[in-house]
């Protein structure tokens, strides 16, 4: 369980203050799917990263299960990370000059797992293992950076804008590789999208606009990748 | 575009360009006088000695001259490469927008500035230095050069290497803007390197140590070739001080020094730079800064201390076999062997040093943003 109170957090100061977050709490739960909506600016990826622990907060909490990450050092988040957390990005980020193999094992290696095959396999990939990223297309490469990020077991995948870069059709065989893995292994996931129909995919949806929580809603039922509108 | 701030930032070529001018300065001014007195020295024991010292004069500022100089071309090219990667998409836009490639390849050419700078300093303190650089060379009984200042000659060491520089600058910027717009705007990493051999059973950290190294040739060759003069030079200027002079040595010291540590620090500092996404998403990830910097910077152990070796082993022959053609008749000349005392004192002064150097730049790893990975694009 997640409990987020009252995060704020500003960029610059005085008279160039940028106030991205104004007080914002919500919860999620265990293998909750949870989508953060809003429209470009409105400060979802900073709350992604505070929640996260990669940046600090100016004030307020973030627990998890009770534990306040706003109050560990640097190493023990870190190490929090290390053990809970799994990352996707827009852009793919992945090694230019390693295979998908190694790619996967970046994440892999960090929980001792063995079984990255497998994972490189769930995400369709079972072909490429010896592939450099550039040999891939852009839906490919980010099922890598699914791969990589669920190799290492997280029990919290965040995911900022996942699709932003994929076209329609790649991008909902992306999202249904996701909702798919989700069901099967149980992690939590929370997803950053400004794409409203995607929202249909989660169980919880948690809508911002500048800096402020303006709605949550739960859906009774969740729809598929290729259920969704566009 | 490229602006006077650019050219600042490759103080490192003044500083290696300025040894370069200060001692081809030194040895061009006195070689000149030495040929002019060329008829007059009477015996054969001042004749020999008077080859030897236009010989010697001669190869100190081949080998020296040439060295350095080679060294701030290699920085120069990787400089501009490494300045043309990191705006290649501003360089994109604006091929897009129309500029020819020597459009913009034409304004590297305020690189040559910064030999210039160098040249000026160096032939400047080279100046200054000229009247007890004679006096020392002047010590033999043999014969004694009057000294005379060769102005033109200076003006030339100045005037040609920031020509030939600027000139160079251009034309390595013109050849490595000549890529599609597309490639500039994709910022493609292009070169993936595929050392045909996958190695399965190799964890993601040795991986990334061994890529790091080998995906970046010309930062392995800097990291090397520091070592090299290192070795090579330290080792060589405790010989030079009894086969020549304690100047001799003193020279060979500090340019050795000067060399290896500017060509280190460049090289990491360009690793660091180079590998600055890859530490932000591994830190995302959860390794551990230790975990990081080790497995970016280790790989270069290796490669240093096998420069080392080598510089070892170069500087042993050379010296070895200027006593045996050079000096060879010359009852003055002391007996050479390879110096242990020498390598006793350089090899824990190189490895502690290599280390702090490391050292410093695995705590500029681990001061890298977390958030550098997502900031730009
Ligand atoms: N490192 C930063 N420094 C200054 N301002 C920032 C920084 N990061 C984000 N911002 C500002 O915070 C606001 C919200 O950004 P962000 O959280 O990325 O929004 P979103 O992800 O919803 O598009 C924007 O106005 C942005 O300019
Ligand atoms: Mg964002």
């Amino acid at each position: 369980m997640i409990t987020v109170e009252n995060i704020t957090k500003s960029y610059g100061s005085g008279a160039g203050e940028n106030r991205v977050l104004k007080g914002i709490s919500t919860t999620i739960g265990d293998g909750e799917y949870a989508v953060i909506l809003g429209a470009s600016g409105s400060g979802k990826s900073t709350f992604l990263n505070v929640v996260s622990g990669l940046e600090k907060a100016d004030s307020g909490s973030v627990k998890y299960d009770g534990t306040d990450i706003t109050e560990l050092s640097d190493k023990q988040l870190t190490k929090f990370r290390r053990e809970n957390i799994g990352f996707i990005f827009q852009q793919y980020y992945l090694l230019p000059n390693m295979t998908v193999e190694k790619n996967v094992r970046m994440g892999a290696d960090l929980a001792g797992s063995k079984d990255w095959k497998e994972i490189i396999n769930a995400v369709g990939l079972g072909d490429k293992l010896r592939s450099y990223p550039s040999e891939l297309s852009g839906g490919e490469q980010q099922r890598v950076s699914v791969a990589r990020a669920l190799a290492k077991k997280p029990k919290i995948l965040f995911l900022d804008e996942p699709t932003g870069a994929l076209d329609e059709a790649t991008g909902r065989q992306v999202l249904d590789y996701i909702g798919k893995l989700h069901d099967q292994l149980g992690f939590t996931v929370i997803m950053i999208t400004h794409n409203q129909n995607i929202a249909d995919m989660a169980d919880t949806v948690i809508r911002m606009n500048s800096g402020t929580v303006t709605e949550v809603y739960h859906n009774a039922e969740r729809k598929t990748a290729y259920e969704i509108g566009w | 575009m490229v602006t006077v701030k650019d050219t600042l930032k490759l103080f490192g070529i003044s500083i290696v360009i300025c040894c370069a001018a200060f001692v081809c300065t030194l040895f061009i001014n006195y070689r000149i006088d030495l040929a002019a007195i060329a008829g007059t020295v009477q015996g054969d024991q001042a004749q020999k000695l008077y080859d030897a010292q236009l010989s010697t004069s001669t190869v100190v500022c081949a080998v020296a001259g040439g060295c350095l100089i080679l060294t701030s071309v290699v920085m120069l090219l990787t400089y501009i490469r490494n300045f043309i990667d990191s705006r290649s998409k501003e360089l994109g836009i604006m091929k897009a927008l129309g500029w020819s490639d020597m459009g913009i390849a034409k304004h590297f050419g305020i690189f040559g500035m910064s030999v210039l700078a160098g040249a000026i300093i160096g032939i400047s303190a080279a100046a200054a230095y000229m009247p007890k650089f004679y006096e020392l060379q002047n010590k033999t009984d043999y014969f004694s050069v009057p000294r005379e200042m060769h102005y033109g000659a200076f003006a030339l060491l100045a005037l040609i290497p920031t020509a030939v520089f600027a000139a160079l600058a251009v034309l390595f910027a013109y050849r490595s803007l000549r890529k599609p717009v597309m490639k500039l705007l994709r910022e493609d990493p292009g070169s993936k390197v595929r050392n045909g051999k996958n190695d399965e059973a190799l964890c993601f950290t040795k991986e990334l140590r061994k890529d790091t190294v080998r995906s970046k040739r010309s930062l392995m060759f800097f990291v090397w070739f520091s070592a090299f003069c290192f070795s090579c030079n330290t080792q060589m200027s405790f010989s030079m001080t009894n086969l020549a002079s304690e100047t001799m040595g003193y020279m060979i010291l500090v340019i050795g020094l000067i060399i290896a540590y500017m060509m280190l620090i460049l090289a990491l500092s360009a690793v660091v730079r180079g590998n600055a996404k890859t530490a932000a998403m591994m830190r995302i990830f959860g390794y551990e800064d230790g975990e990081i910097s080790r497995s970016i910077l280790n790989g270069y152990r290796p490669v240093a201390l096998f420069g080392f070796i080598l510089g070892t082993g170069y500087q042993f022959g050379l010296l070895k076999i200027m006593v045996g053609v050079v000096f060879k008749d010359i009852d003055t000349t002391p007996e050479y062997d390879f110096d242990f005392k020498a390598l006793c004192i350089a090899l824990p002064v190189f490895i502690v040093s290599y280390e702090l150097v490391m050292l410093f730049f695995g705590s500029r790893i681990k001061k890298l943003p977390v958030k550098s990975v997502m900031l730009d694009n």
